[in-house]
C-alpha cells in the first residue's frame, strides 16, 4: 500500500516525472470534457458528429483578410532573412495596410506605402539605432 | 526611495494616453497594449519601465468606457456592463455626463484597490515565506483551481487548457539534470530553453486577436447618431455621486476582489458588480434604462481590477489576470523574481509600484475628465491602420527576446495561430498563459518536495499550511461543481 505514494525518484530519469503527470491529467481531462460533449449531444438528440451546420468560420467570414494576414507572416519571417528587416518590414507593412484597408485606389494605396516607411524607419530608428538592438 | 522624476512622469503620462487608445478601440485591449510595448522597456530600468506598463494597463480598463458609453460596444472585455446604463445616458442628450460619471467612478475604484493592494500585499508575503517547496507547489494548484471553478461552465476546458500550459511550459532542458525533452531532435538547437514566454503571449492575445479581426473583415466602427454634437440635455455635477458612496465602495471592492483570484477576466468583475447592484437597488426595474447607479458599479469595479490583480502576482508571483501576466514578462526581462520575497528584497520597487499606479490613476482622469468630447474622437481611428503597425513592433518586439533570434518570431506566428483555433473551439488563452508561466515553477516545486521526502508522496500532508491550502482546493472545487451544475441547469430552463 505504501508503494503506491511513493515516485521512483533516479536522478537521471527525474525530467520525465512531471511532462508524466501533466500528460496523464490531460488524457483524463480529455476524457471528461469527450464524455461531456457526448451526454449533452445525446440529450439534445443531436448526432455526436454534427458536421452540417457545423462551421469553424463564421458565415460570410473574409477568406482574402484572415489567410492573407496569416501567409503575409510567414512571408514576412523569410523576406526579413532574404533582404534585411528595414526593406523587408516596408514591403510587408504595406502589404498589411493595402490588405486591410477599405478604398484600394491609387491614392490610398500610395499613402498606404508613406506609413509603412514612415513606422518602419521610427521603428527602426527608436530599436536600432536608440536602444541599438540587433534587427535581421 | 521612490524612483521618480521628469521622465518617469513623461513616460507614465505616454502610458495612460495609450493605453486609452487600446482600451477604447474595441478589439484592442489593455493585456495587449501592454504586451506590444513590453519590448520598448529593455531600454529602461525596472521603475520606469513599470511607469510605463501601469500606465498602459490602468489606460487600457479606463478606456473601454468611451465606446460602450458612446456606441453601445465595450471597449474591453471590462467594461461589457457599462453600456447597460450609458448608452441610454448618452441617447438622452446626457453622454458627456455619462462619461464624466464613468471616469470619475474609474478614478474611486482605482483607488480604492490600491488601498487594498497596500494593504494586503505585505500580510500575504509574509505568511508565504513561511512557505516550503510543498506549500508552493499545492499555492500553485491551488491558483489553477480558482481559475478553473470561475471558468463558469466551462470548468473541464478551463483546466485543460491550463495543464496544457504546463505540458508546453516543460518542454526544452530540465534543469536539474541538464536533460532535454519534448523537443522533436532537429529543433534541439532552437527550443533548447523551450518557448520563450513573450512571443508566446503576444502571440496569444495580439495576433489571435488580429485573425479574428481580420476574419470579420476589420470593419470600421461609425457613431451612427451624433450623439456629442447635440445639446446635452444635463450636466455632470460632483452631487450626481449622493447616494452612491456604498454602491461604489462595494463595487470597487468586488473588482478588487475578482482581481485577486487568478485568471479571472474583467467582464467577471464588472458583471457581478452590476448583478449585485440590481440585487442591492431600491429600484432594480429602472436599471438599464440609464441610471448612474448602474454606471458606477460597473466603472468602479472594472478599474478595481487593477490593484486587486497585482496582490497575488507580488506576493505569490502568480497573476491575477492576463494583464498581470504580461507584467511577470516585465520583471523576468529585468531578472527581478516576483514572490513572497519580493517586497522585503526589493521594497524601493515595491514603493514604486505603489506610488505609480497612484499616479497613473490621476493621470488617468487628468487626461480623460477635461478634454472628454476631443477624446472620443478616439474611436474614429481605423483598425486596419492600427493593425499593420501592431504586426511590425510584435515582431520586433520578439525578434529582440532573445537579441535576435528568429525561432522567436516563428513562435509568435505559431501561438497567434494557436490562439485563434482555441478561441473558436472555446479554450481560454489566459488560463493557458497562466499555466505556461506557473509551469516551470510547479515542475520545480514539485520534485523538491519529492527530493526531500525520498519520493513519498505523503509529504503533500505533513504540514498543517499545506492542508489548509488543500481544504481551500476542495472547498473551490466542490464550489465550481455546484456553481456549474446550476449555471448548465439556468442554460436548460
Amino acid at each position: 500500500m505504501s508503494d503506491l505514494f511513493k515516485i521512483d525518484m533516479t536522478y537521471s530519469q527525474s525530467h520525465w516525472i512531471m511532462p508524466k503527470i501533466i500528460l496523464g491529467v490531460l488524457i483524463i481531462l480529455a476524457i471528461i470534457i469527450f464524455i461531456q460533449e457526448y451526454t449533452k449531444a445525446k440529450k439534445a438528440n443531436k448526432p455526436f458528429v454534427n458536421l452540417k451546420g457545423w462551421r469553424f468560420f463564421a458565415e460570410g467570414y473574409d477568406k482574402v483578410k484572415l489567410f492573407g494576414s496569416i501567409g503575409l507572416l510567414f512571408a514576412y519571417i523569410g523576406l526579413m532573412q532574404l533582404i534585411g528587416f528595414i526593406a523587408g518590414s516596408i514591403i510587408i507593412v504595406s502589404l498589411f495596410n493595402i490588405l486591410y484597408a477599405e478604398k484600394k485606389d491609387a491614392k490610398s494605396i500610395a499613402i498606404c506605402i508613406g506609413i509603412s516607411i514612415i513606422e518602419t524607419m521610427v521603428l527602426w530608428f527608436i530599436f536600432g539605432y536608440i536602444f541599438e538592438i540587433t534587427l535581421p | 526611495m521612490i524612483e521618480f522624476g521628469v521622465i518617469q512622469f513623461l513616460v507614465a503620462l505616454l502610458g495612460v494616453v495609450i493605453g486609452i487608445i487600446f482600451g477604447a478601440l474595441p478589439g484592442m485591449t489593455a493585456t495587449m497594449a501592454v504586451a506590444i510595448f513590453l519590448p520598448l522597456t529593455y531600454a529602461y530600468d525596472l521603475s520606469t519601465a513599470l511607469y510605463l506598463l501601469l500606465g498602459l494597463y490602468v489606460g487600457g480598463i479606463s478606456g473601454g468606457l468611451v465606446p460602450a458609453i458612446l456606441i453601445n460596444i465595450p471597449g474591453t472585455p471590462s467594461s461589457i456592463t457599462t453600456g447597460f446604463d450609458g448608452h441610454p445616458m448618452a441617447k438622452r442628450g446626457e453622454a458627456v455626463r455619462a462619461l464624466r460619471i464613468g471616469i470619475t467612478a474609474s478614478l474611486i475604484g482605482g483607488l480604492i484597490s490600491l488601498a487594498v493592494l497596500a494593504f494586503f500585499t505585505p500580510v500575504l508575503a509574509k505568511l508565504a515565506i513561511q512557505f516550503s517547496a510543498v506549500e508552493k507547489f499545492l499555492i500553485i494548484l491551488f491558483a489553477m483551481t480558482v481559475i478553473a471553478a470561475l471558468s463558469r461552465g466551462n470548468m473541464t476546458k478551463g483546466i485543460f487548457a491550463g495543464f496544457l500550459g504546463v505540458f508546453i511550459s516543460l518542454m526544452g532542458i530540465f534543469p536539474d539534470n541538464q536533460h532535454m525533452r519534448l523537443i522533436p531532435s532537429f529543433l534541439t538547437t532552437e527550443l533548447r530553453d523551450g518557448f520563450q514566454l513573450l512571443p508566446v503571449l503576444i502571440g496569444l492575445f495580439a495576433f489571435s486577436q488580429m485573425f479574428s479581426e481580420a476574419e470579420s473583415g476589420m470593419k470600421h466602427m461609425v457613431m451612427s447618431e451624433n450623439i456629442l454634437d447635440g445639446k446635452q440635455t444635463r450636466k455632470f455635477s460632483f452631487k450626481d455621486f449622493k447616494g452612491q458612496i456604498i454602491n461604489l465602495f462595494r463595487s470597487g471592492l468586488i473588482g478588487t476582489f475578482i482581481g485577486v483570484l487568478p485568471g479571472v477576466g474583467g467582464s467577471a468583475a464588472s458583471l457581478m458588480s452590476y448583478s449585485q447592484c440590481k440585487a442591492w437597488s431600491k429600484h432594480p426595474e429602472k436599471l438599464g434604462t440609464g441610471e448612474v447607479e448602474g454606471l458606477v458599479a460597473s466603472e468602479a469595479a472594472n478599474n478595481g481590477l487593477t490593484g486587486g490583480a497585482l496582490v497575488p502576482l507580488l506576493s505569490l508571483g502568480i497573476p491575477g489576470d492576463s494583464t498581470t501576466a504580461v507584467l511577470v514578462g516585465a520583471f523576468m526581462l529585468q531578472g527581478v523574481q516576483v514572490g513572497p520575497l519580493f517586497i522585503s528584497q526589493n521594497p524601493d520597487v515595491w514603493h514604486t509600484i505603489l506610488f505609480a499606479l497612484l499616479l497613473c490613476n490621476f493621470l488617468m482622469f487628468a487626461v480623460m475628465f477635461g478634454p472628454i468630447k476631443f477624446l472620443a474622437n478616439i474611436i474614429k481611428i481605423p483598425m486596419s491602420k492600427l493593425y499593420p503597425a501592431v504586426v511590425l513592433m510584435c515582431v520586433v518586439g520578439a525578434f529582440s527576446t532573445r537579441n535576435g533570434n528568429m525561432v522567436d518570431v516563428i513562435t509568435l506566428v505559431v501561438f497567434g495561430i494557436l490562439g485563434y483555433i482555441f478561441s473558436k473551439i472555446g479554450l481560454p488563452a489566459t488560463t493557458l498563459l497562466i499555466g505556461f508561466i506557473l509551469g516551470r515553477d510547479l515542475e520545480k516545486y514539485f520534485i523538491d518536495s519529492l527530493k526531500g521526502s525520498g519520493g513519498d508522496l505523503s509529504v503533500f500532508f505533513s504540514r498543517p499550511i499545506g492542508l489548509g491550502i488543500w481544504a481551500l482546493i476542495v472547498g473551490f472545487l466542490v464550489y465550481a461543481f455546484y456553481d456549474n451544475r446550476k449555471a448548465h441547469k439556468a442554460k436548460i430552463a
